[in-house]
């Protein structure tokens, strides 16, 4: 298989059933009221400013690799080096991580990118441990634009594509960045100091290349996709349960 | 099944609503999701153009007072004795205890600001760290000095180099007429 061991086979044949709640109340019992719960998955227990300060998150490029755009998101230049604002790469990390679990939540389809060749082992592990898809080899130009001709047709596209790393190995935006928005698929991405992070629809400030930078967000992703699927498999079985109780 | 493929107007969010809104589209899975938790900015596409004339540099550095503790420490001693451990998360180096003494004896306040920093390498001696100076002592008025001598030595020195190949062009002169007077029946160069 030309294009990596995941993409491709995953997508054309392992279809998720979409969501299939019978009734309104039952829609709205899966599906409105995590909605309503400003942390529904309660994952703000799963990192601290603490931690991030120890895997080096905070840690920028030089003064030189600056990215216009990424100048409010870093705290200040040591000795040439950037510092990244960690209290706003909090939030951030909030939002977005609570963006995917209620995409993970609703069968939602996730692909992590990265090109980055030191962590593509740990990525590819991380998404097969979650039961997610991973892509951190060569992106041919069409394959989210292109997909029905290239992956064949009837091929569901990822709901979600989180970029560890949003640099190709040329040092410039990956691709996948404006295709993601051509398709108008959100993205979640770690934007290091030397990345663009106007087209992400919820990026992460962030270190990129540490390997213990690399190894929490690996992290953090899989607990918050692990738990929300969780989450959906005991939300659906209280509502069968309640169902047959109801129905009885 | 219509799309919007136009990445560089609005945001995701923004042209999914508009589609919706028509009712060519069915609604996807996130937008419920994106509607209830915004991101802090909307992703609208911005065009990188560089910074032209004189450019502000709006990142402010860090700078801590003990650095200037720290900047002479490291003029005089070098690099510490010990190498820098950073398997350790909370690893303190010979710098770091050195700094930690300075602020200690600064605020008990006995000895005075100049005698400080020597004060606090007799400390840490007596602590069992041995510090080796490798450079001079730090006052930047001295560099200028030495810079300004060392120039006043090369004027000196070009100065008298000067002087005598004047004196010797002088006495080339007060020679050539002599020799002119010596040399008439042989016009040619020797």
């Amino acid at each position: 298989d030309i294009w990596g061991p995941a993409l491709s086979h995953v997508l054309a044949g392992i279809a998720r059933p979409l969501l299939q709640s019978g009734g309104r109340s039952g829609e709205r019992f899966l599906l409105s009221k995590p909605l309503s719960h400003p942390d529904f998955f309660n994952l703000k227990e799963l990192f601290s400013l603490k931690d991030l300060f120890n895997a080096r998150v905070h840690l920028g490029h030089k003064k030189g690799c600056r990215h216009r755009f990424m100048e409010p998101y870093i705290f200040g230049c040591r000795l040439d080096q950037d510092i990244i604002d960690l209290d706003q790469t909090m939030e951030h990390l909030q939002l977005a991580l609570n963006f995917t679990a209620h995409i993970a939540y609703r069968k939602g389809i996730i692909l992590f990118i990265s090109r980055k060749r030191q962590f593509c082992h740990l990525i590819e592990s991380t998404a097969r441990e979650c039961g997610e898809y991973a892509h951190t080899r060569y992106w041919q130009g069409g394959l989210l634009t292109n997909a029905h001709i290239q992956l064949g047709s009837g091929v569901r596209l990822p709901d979600l594509i989180i970029f560890l790393s949003t640099l190709s190995n040329i040092f410039e935006p990956h691709v996948a960045i404006q295709d993601a928005a051509k398709m108008n698929i959100p993205t979640v991405g770690v934007v290091d100091t030397n990345c663009n992070p106007c087209l992400i629809t919820y990026p992460i400030p962030g270190n990129d290349d540490s390997p213990t930078a690399m190894e929490l967000y690996c992290k953090l992703f899989k607990m918050t996709i692990i738990r929300a699927k969780e989450k959906r498999r005991q939300r659906e079985i209280f509502d069968e349960l309640r169902r047959k109780a109801e129905g009885k | 099944m219509a799309g919007s493929r136009l990445q560089k107007i609005g945001s995701v969010f923004s042209r999914t609503r508009n589609l919706l809104r028509i009712g060519v589209i069915e609604k996807p899975l996130w937008f419920d999701v994106y509607a209830a938790f915004p991101p802090l900015r909307e992703p609208v596409y911005r065009v990188p153009r560089p910074r032209y004339g004189k450019v502000k540099d709006v990142i402010p550095p860090i700078f801590y007072q003990e650095d200037q503790v720290r900047a002479r420490f490291y003029r005089i001693y070098g690099s510490g004795p010990r190498p820098f451990d950073l398997s350790q998360l909370n690893y303190k180096s010979t710098c770091q205890r050195f700094v930690e003494k300075f602020n200690e004896l600064k605020e008990e306040g006995n000895i005075e600001e100049e005698k400080l920093f020597e004060e606090t390498g007799k400390a840490l001696l007596a602590d069992g760290i041995i510090l080796q100076r490798r450079g001079t002592d730090r006052v930047t008025q001295e560099d200028h000095q030495d810079v300004g001598s060392r120039d006043s030595a090369i004027h000196l020195q070009l100065r008298t180099l000067l002087e005598e190949m004047q004196e010797g062009k002088k006495d080339q002169k007060e020679q050539t007429p002599e020799r002119a007077e010596t040399q008439k029946e042989d016009p040619l160069p020797s």
